[in-house]
């Protein structure tokens, strides 16, 4: 871990990480952005089965006070949700990189993920933040 | 915000990014929105107390012996019978009933008063209060002078206690003083209300002095579980204790009797702004009104969503959040009268889906009596 970035997934510009399997991503928020959002009370994810576009506004993230949106950093089929969040959904607040995961997806295209940013990119961007 | 757009600081602005909390801008001032997170903050405010830094407030300082009467011509509660030592929760309203601002006056002594007003109406009621200004009433604006620190909590009287010369215990709440405050040269204005729902004391010092009684109050109380806390955990409470938020449950256009603060509403003043039209628009009965709500799911509700009742909208979200002390999805609507009756079925539209909430009485929060 770089400046507590983890040095084996893929980042975004809006704060969420990517860990990759195959063909497979899995994605959540990162520690800076469950830390800027603060206590979190209810995750709006897609439905398993739905097609998301690389980088578009496909859910949201509702802390105490606040809606944010979750801009997907991959695209293709979504093919599993974090149904602990239901119940549980201070698991991002308090394990993002784990417990707190969001969704997977099925890569309509494993190239996007150059249009990803490294832990170092990353790490540089949340200290000029 | 001053001319040049640059956010102002409070006297305390080093102490909270000591504390670590995440500034923001509001009211034209950098403000603290937490410092360990919301749900921590609220927490020890309902069970403990939280201290807050509200210096941003409007704080005017009114002079004469003919304030009373010269404010009750302006707002909707009485000022002129008010006592030494009382404060009183009030409402300026304009020519429709609308709201300028709700406030509090705090009455000194025979001559002195202390106005405190929202951050966000300061500049506007420093207009309003001085184009009024009549007979003997001198005003002074101290808006970013002088400071305002308050302890919000069960255990306030306990924690502040040892830092004033006031018997703390013996303060109706409402009540103000002028006390001895730890630190400070002069006597300061000491008082019983807040913001919270909770017991606690507001205390109103120079700007020079305010750092170092929050310090002091802090390390004495921390061992005590007294926390910092921030305009976030502020509107949580406030919301929880049905108490409303200028901008949002009153503005210019939703009178106080929309509003449901009739009881400071005194008809029986024979004149004040705005008293035509609140008089017709009570006669009239069909004004749609603040109304609780409550999410029966975990989705929230946010101001300015949608509320349907019966497939027809009726209204609109005006505040809303997680409520921790119901672990309920709280919110306040203006809604049309017939879908304001305690437990009528509501829909809100959260992002093109409805979802099911019902209306309940406010407050959402109310405190045991000691």
């Amino acid at each position: 871990m770089a400046n507590g970035v983890p040095a084996e997934l893929l980042y975004s510009k809006e704060h969420e990480w990517v860990k990759l399997d195959g063909d497979v991503a899995t994605v959540g928020v990162t520690d800076y952005a469950q830390s800027s959002l603060g206590d979190i009370v209810y995750v709006e994810l897609p439905r398993v089965g739905a097609q998301l576009a690389q980088f578009v506004s496909i859910g949201v993230v509702e802390s105490v006070k606040a809606v944010s949106d979750i801009y997907t950093p991959v695209g293709g089929e979504v093919v599993g949700i974090n149904n602990g969040l239901d119940g549980d959904p201070s698991a991002v607040n308090r394990d993002p990189y784990g417990d707190g995961w969001f969704y997977k997806v099925k890569l309509s295209d494993v190239g996007q993920t150059t249009e990803l940013l490294s832990p170092e990119q990353y790490a540089a961007l949340i200290v000029e933040a | 915000m001053n001319a040049s757009g640059a956010l102002r600081r409070t006297a305390l602005c080093d102490a909270h990014l000591a504390l670590g909390a995440r500034m923001v801008p509001f009211g034209g001032f950098e403000m603290p929105v937490q410092y360990t997170g919301i749900l921590r903050e609220h927490d020890a405010v309902r069970k403990r107390a939280g201290l807050f830094d509200l210096s941003h407030m409007g704080q005017f300082a009114l002079r004469g012996a003919d304030v009373g009467a010269w404010a009750e011509t302006l707002t909707v509660n009485k000022v002129a019978n008010m006592k030494p030592g009382q404060a009183r929760y009030n409402i300026f309203t304009n020519e429709h009933g609308g709201a300028h601002d709700d406030v509090i006056f705090y009455r000194l002594d025979d001559e002195r008063w202390l106005l405190v007003v929202n951050a966000s109406n300061a500049d506007k009621m420093w207009d309003v209060v001085t184009s009024a200004r009549a007979g003997d009433v001198e005003a002074v604006n101290l808006h970013g002078e002088r400071a305002l620190i308050a302890i919000q909590g069960p255990r306030s009287v306990e924690m502040l206690q040892p830092f004033v010369d006031a018997e703390l215990g013996a303060m109706k709440y409402y009540a103000c003083a002028e006390a001895r405050v730890h630190g400070v040269r002069e006597p300061v204005v000491l008082a019983r209300t807040g913001y919270t729902g909770e017991d606690g004391f507001e205390i109103f010092l120079p700007s020079a002095d305010a750092t170092a009684v929050w310090d002091a109050v802090l390390a004495g109380n921390r061992a005590g579980g007294l926390e910092p806390c921030g305009l976030g955990a502020r509107d949580v409470l406030r919301l929880e204790a049905g108490m409303p938020l200028y901008g949002h449950e009153m503005t210019e256009e939703i009178t106080p009797l929309q509003a449901g603060l009739t009881w400071a509403i005194k008809f029986d003043k024979p004149a004040f702004t705005g008293r035509d039209a609140l008089l017709a628009q009570r006669e009239s009965n069909t004004f749609a009104r603040i109304a609780g709500v409550i999410m029966d799911g975990r989705v929230p509700a946010r101001a300015g969503y949608a509320v349907y009742a019966g497939g027809e909208r009726v209204g609109e979200v005006r505040s809303g959040s997680f409520g921790p002390a119901v672990n309920a999805n709280v919110a306040t609507a203006l809604v049309e009268p017939r879908a304001a009756a305690e437990g009528t079925s509501l829909e809100i539209e959260v992002r093109g889906a409805r979802h099911a909430a019902r209306v309940v009485p406010l407050p959402f929060y109310k405190r045991a009596k000691a």
